[in-house]
């Protein structure tokens, strides 16, 4: 890739990865992100390197490796060689963080989302009221598990291990900085990923309600069901609006809170309405439509979901004493 | 004038008039509401920053309506002004401009921008609310003017205004048949009554006309073009109006901080705070469009569908947050809060309800077929 990216050659980046992401899944999508470099599209247009891909991940319902790179970008100075050497692993859903830190025994209870085999871990963990990055080279020696829950093909791992010898990679200040910073990526990825999953639920609604026909006209022509999709329409442009704005914002960290909890708001209004609208045919497993509602409420829940990131937005605001315009006009 | 340029100069302007700006304490009428915003208004005027912004033709110095909205982001943020009259030559004002003819809106303009003048909207009847195409006022033609009947209903400062844009039907049934005219509210045969809201306040009224003439000057637009002007009109209460809105929201959940002590309330202020983001963050791109010339179509629907959501969060959450302030403080701190939170109330319904606006969100950006 050229140093300066220009708005055609954005434009003719978006596309591919709107295209890798549609014709490819999992491992195969892997290799294809890395064979077109994704990474060094991440370094020079993040903006529009995460919002193509990740958005296109959430229409076709695919995964990719390409979540871990996002995770990684804040930490390549911290690590030692290639961040494609690692995986980070995040807070279980609900936990603040990964894990514990005490002395130099850690404890380690979390989530892998997007992983590439075989690499060393990277732990955002607590330590005594502090944060502290760990680093775990031979990941061997944890438990893992491979969850199928709500949504089995997203490949979930659970980890976790007794007492440790850890690796203390940063600690203190500097680590709950790096911390935000990754967190705030992750939100903003998965945002999009969850946008992106939002607009296939309306879309497959929005084409049920003008085909399905009941009473002698397309059902879509009832107050209930408009209002319902509509309503979905205007959580999802909400959301994507509050993305867009998360990359500009004077305070990104909050940004990006706002942003995830948002399309979080969004995949709840529209799993409720839009599975309402596509009624009996909607509840198959044939239907494309379950997979969108899981994708969307697992990752929900990853990195902080609705009600949680709602929570503390309002101590931050608290914290803080005033309420951020975020941006100007 | 660049936008970030006119924003310090607000600012510096504001902070070197300090109390000279604030309302006086204990008088919650419209009257006392009115007589402050044109004293502002007027300071405004003189010292230049009210007319940036607005056409040189009418007494503005020109530059986006970008401008606009950043004046009044900043004086409803601090409260210096209450949004709801501060918009109403926000609501009519660009419709005059455009619609009226230029020899009256170049006389009478000035007034308005100076606060010498306010104008009300004279839209919705008894019986046409949402459906606002099936009303029933007529203007006849007369001598050589026109004839005006019937009645107007939720006329905001009716009993305060100087002239009113009124929609009355002049042809055939439905909005093809309907003419909008700027009419004079002292002329014979204009009454203002106010109705009281729920909030305690005389802000609207019921508005009778009856053989009121009006001349033929005082059309806006062409005979029977009246639904154009009312959609303009429509239009541009999505512009700098909302921002402001959002920006006196932003006021009144920040004096909601010092109340958030335990996590349900902190996670009530972090909804209400989210959801004006949602809000501000869908309207910064409407603005950024209507500075480079746009009218807000059918996606200005979701704006006024967000705002009333976040007018309704805020004030919800300032119930729950300072428990019993609505229900039982009879100070003017608990009137104060009680009077916006009934407001609020009605801010899915003003403006073309949330109903109306969800059905052109399902037909226009859903492609949903018709409702029957």
């Amino acid at each position: 890739m050229v140093d300066v990216i220009g708005a055609s050659e954005s434009d003719l980046m978006a596309q591919t990865l709107r295209r890798l992401a549609g014709e490819f899944d999992g491992v195969h999508l892997s290799k294809a992100l890395a064979d077109f470099g994704f990474v060094e599209v991440l370094d020079e247009a993040p903006r529009e390197a995460v919002s193509a891909l990740f958005d296109a991940l959430g229409q076709a319902g695919s995964m990719s490796t390409a979540l871990q790179d996002v995770l990684l970008q804040p930490l390549t100075g911290l690590l030692e060689g290639a961040t494609s050497a690692y995986s980070v692993v995040l807070p279980r859903i609900g936990a603040p963080l990964a894990g514990s830190l005490d002395g130099d025994v850690v404890t380690l209870r979390g989530l892998l989302i997007g992983h590439r085999p075989a690499t060393a871990f990277v732990v955002p963990v607590a330590a005594r009221g502090e944060t502290a990055w760990v680093s775990v080279a031979d990941p061997s020696v944890l438990s893992t598990r491979v969850v199928a829950g709500l949504d089995p093909a997203l490949a979930i791992t659970e980890v976790g291990s007794a007492g440790l010898a850890a690796t203390v990679v940063s600690f203190g200040e500097q680590a709950s900085e790096l911390w935000n910073a990754v967190a705030t990526a992750g939100r903003r990825a998965l945002g999009y990923q969850i946008v992106g999953a939002v607009g296939a639920m309306i879309d497959l609604a929005v084409a049920h309600a003008c085909d399905r026909v009941q009473f002698g006209r397309p059902i879509g022509s009832f107050q209930g069901v408009r209002n319902r999709l509509a309503e979905a329409y205007v959580a999802w442009t909400a959301a994507a609006a509050a993305l867009e704005l998360a990359w500009e914002a004077d305070d990104e960290c909050l940004a990006g809170m706002l942003a995830k909890s948002l399309a979080g708001r969004a995949a709840r209004i529209a799993a409720t309405h839009c599975q309402q609208v596509l009624a009996g045919i909607g509840f198959t497993a044939e239907h494309p439509f379950h997979r969108y509602l899981a994708r969307a409420l697992v990752l929900d829940s990853v990195l902080g979901s609705t009600p949680e990131l709602r929570r503390a937005i309002g101590q931050l605001l608290v914290s803080t004493g005033t309420i951020p315009r975020l941006v100007e006009l | 004038m660049q936008v970030h340029d006119f924003r310090a100069g607000v600012r510096a302007w504001i902070d070197a008039r300090g109390h000279e700006l604030v309302a006086p304490l204990g008088d919650d009428s419209v009257d006392a509401q009115l007589d402050h915003q044109r004293r502002i208004q007027r300071m405004l005027f003189d010292d230049g920053w009210m007319r940036w912004g607005w056409p040189k033709r009418l007494g503005g110095f020109g530059g986006s309506a970008t401008l606009r909205a950043v004046l009044g982001e900043e004086l409803t943020s601090r409260a210096l002004v209450h949004t709801t009259s501060w918009s109403m030559h926000e609501v009519l004002g660009p419709a005059v401009a455009e619609f009226g003819r230029p020899e009256v809106v170049e006389e009478i303009f000035p007034r308005l921008l100076r606060g010498d003048e306010f104008w009300c909207q004279g839209f919705s009847e008894p019986d046409a609310g949402s459906d606002l195409g099936s009303l029933r006022t007529t203007a006849r033609a007369y001598s050589d003017g026109w004839l005006i009947n019937g009645e107007k209903l939720w006329t905001s400062f009716a009993q305060h205004a100087t002239r009113c844009v009124v929609l009355a039907r002049t042809g055939e049934p439905g909005s093809r048949g309907v003419s909008a005219f700027l009419v004079d509210m002292d002329a014979p045969g204009v009454s203002a009554s106010p109705l009281r809201t729920m909030a305690g306040v005389d802000e609207f009224c019921s508005t009778s006309f009856i053989d009121v003439q009006v001349p033929a000057h005082r059309l806006l637009g062409d005979a029977n073009g009246g639904w154009r002007v009312a959609q303009y009109i429509l239009s541009c209460e999505r512009g700098p109006i909302f921002w402001q809105r959002g920006a006196w929201l932003g006021h009144h959940l920040g004096m909601l901080l010092g109340a958030a002590h335990n996590a349900a309330s902190q996670t009530a202020l972090g909804e209400a705070y989210e959801m004006l983001w949602a809000f501000r963050a869908r309207s910064k791109a409407t603005q950024d469009r209507i500075a480079l010339g746009d009218l807000p179509g059918p996606e200005a629907s979701v704006d006024k569908i967000l705002i009333a959501a976040a007018d309704q969060a805020v004030f919800d959450a300032a119930r729950e947050l300072l428990a019993g302030a609505i229900e039982a403080d009879d100070t003017p701190r608990g009137r104060a809060w009680r009077r916006e939170w009934a407001y609020s109330r009605a801010a899915t319904i003003y403006g073309g309800t949330s109903e109306i606006q969800k059905d052109v969100v399902a037909t226009r950006l859903l492609g949903l077929p018709r409702s029957a």
